[in-house]
């Protein structure tokens, strides 16, 4: 694979939920180490694109390359490809049966035959980067919505990915909590993480985004830097999207 | 797309759950309890002829009806977690096959299953009466067993199922390290509550000269003529048997609802 090779590529990706069109001719290119927000209004299709970056949501036509690997070739094997994807759910789902730490080692042990030892200094390493360490024998129950969310980072990241797909990781958290997360992810971004992010985050977006992607109705409207974007977007589908969001608080 | 949550299974053919929040229950469950062993301590001391002779030749009954219970109920949670395991497969002539055998199972009657697999048995091979006696309770039970694991597995969560793939876990994985493990909380109550049924339906396996509770007393009263003593005293047997059974699934329920509080 060339360097200058995008690490995801999406190509004419179309997806029916039976006769509703969820993703229409969508194309969208992200190089290594980039982080890519997508917006749009609900039902707009921005999870299920993301869902289809590591398979959890089938398509109907187009080519997905994930890494040099074409999700939707046979012979790959899809399990190997997601060990490089990590990904991170709005209702975090963790291991509700298992203790943080064992969130943490469960995969890279059973997957990896990383021993445990160097499986759980791994982990408490991660704990520590997203201020959990002090948890890691606390059972999923016993956190908030942001301890927990902060925890479903970690254990994608135990993983060692490529690439983090997120999933409105704030859009279950009370608004307090919402900023803990956040600057998980943007620690993530300044190391150099390439991340595809489905936020209602505006903040988020213009502070970390190196591209976003607007969608509606399944397709994908416009993309551009952050600053254009909310300065001056050119469709006006988007025009629209950021008249709603931002009205209330310029009143 | 997602399948509407389950979170309480109740199969209630075994016996009366005493859960501590249903407060007429446990007081029944006490004073049946009490009433039992009164009466299976009182009778025989009032009128030892005929009622301690029954106590006497009876309870050799207790341990077949209990091998038989075991081995059923340990055979038949194998079956169950196999055809659940089958109803849930995306294979369709797996799901297809899982899916005939509880229907047909469910379709015809315990007793006529237990006649039809006792001859059917006899036919091809010699099996001692007591195995093919596990064998029709265990196949009948798979069936129902079957569906309690189905409804245990899908109460879980599907986003469980999709942390688990986006870690890398292939299906298999999944259902092995992250579904099961969480899908016994629920699945162990009405397994308990199978058990009670199981035990209780084994009475049937006298017809197949299997010497359990029910035969001993057969085999008594029709020497003694004793029927209504023989019946009253086997009844009590029973009865007490489940009563404390009922009541260990009930501790156990609270234990496991208390593990998940923590």
């Amino acid at each position: 694979m060339n360097a200058a090779d995008p690490i995801i590529r999406l190509q004419h990706i179309n997806k029916f939920f039976g006769a509703f069109k969820a993703l229409n001719d969508v194309s969208l290119d992200i190089k290594s180490g980039e982080k890519v927000v997508v917006l749009g209004p609900s039902g707009s299709g921005k999870s299920t694109l993301l869902r289809t970056v590591n398979r959890l949501e089938s398509i109907d036509s187009g080519t997905i390359i994930v890494d040099g690997h074409n999700l939707y070739d046979p012979s790959e094997d899809i399990n190997r490809i997601r060990m490089e994807v990590g990904m991170v759910f709005q209702s975090f789902n963790l291991f509700r049966h298992k203790s943080v730490l064992e969130n943490l080692t469960l995969a890279p042990i059973k997957l990896k035959k990383m021993g445990r030892d160097q499986a759980e200094a791994l982990a408490l390493a991660l704990l520590d980067k997203v201020g959990m360490r002090d948890r890691a024998t606390h059972f999923p129950i016993q956190l908030s919505g942001g301890q927990q969310q902060r925890v479903a980072i970690a254990r994608a990241l135990a993983m060692e990915p490529k690439i983090m797909l997120f999933d409105e990781p704030t859009s279950a958290l009370d608004p307090e909590m919402i900023n803990e997360v956040l600057e998980v992810m943007i620690t993530l971004a300044r190391e150099g993480m390439t991340m595809l992010v489905v936020t209602h985050e505006m903040g988020f977006a213009r502070e970390v985004a190196d591209k976003v992607v607007f969608m509606d109705a399944g397709a994908v409207v416009e993309v551009a830097k952050p600053m254009e974007f909310f300065t001056n977007p050119q469709n006006p589908r988007s025009q629209l999207f950021l008249r709603q969001i931002l009205a209330p608080a310029t009143r | 797309m997602s399948e509407p949550e389950i979170t309480k299974i109740e199969v209630g053919d075994g016996a009366a759950i005493p859960r501590p929040e249903d407060k007429g229950l446990v007081s029944a469950w006490w004073i049946a309890l009490f009433g039992a062993i009164a009466l299976l301590v009182f009778l025989p001391w009032y009128k030892p002829d005929p009622y301690l002779n029954i106590l006497r030749f009876v309870p050799d009954g207790i341990l077949v009806t209990f091998e038989v219970t075991v081995f059923s109920i340990s055979l038949a949670i194998v079956i169950g977690l196999l055809t659940g395991l089958g109803r849930l497969s995306r294979n369709r002539f797996i799901n297809l096959i899982a899916s005939l055998y509880v229907e047909v199972v469910r379709g015809i009657p315990l007793l006529v299953q237990l006649f039809y697999i006792y001859y059917a048995l006899g036919r091809f091979v010699r099996v001692p009466d007591l195995v093919a006696a596990v064998i029709a309770m265990a196949f009948c039970y798979g069936a129902y067993m079957g569906e309690v694991f189905r409804a245990g597995i899908k109460s879980i969560d599907s986003g469980q199922t999709e942390a688990s793939l986006s870690l890398g876990f292939n299906h298999r994985q999944t259902m092995a390290y992250v579904i099961l493990p969480q899908a016994w909380r629920t699945i162990l109550p009405p397994v308990g509550n199978e058990f009670i049924a199981l035990l209780k339906d084994t009475s049937l396996v006298s017809i197949l000269a299997v010497a359990d509770i029910l035969r001993r007393g057969r085999e008594y009263a029709s020497e003694s003529f004793n029927y209504f003593e023989t019946y009253t005293m086997i009844a009590l047997i029973y009865l007490l048997i489940t009563l404390v059974l009922s009541k260990l699934i009930s501790i156990m329920e609270h234990r496991l609802s208390h593990y998940e509080r923590r």
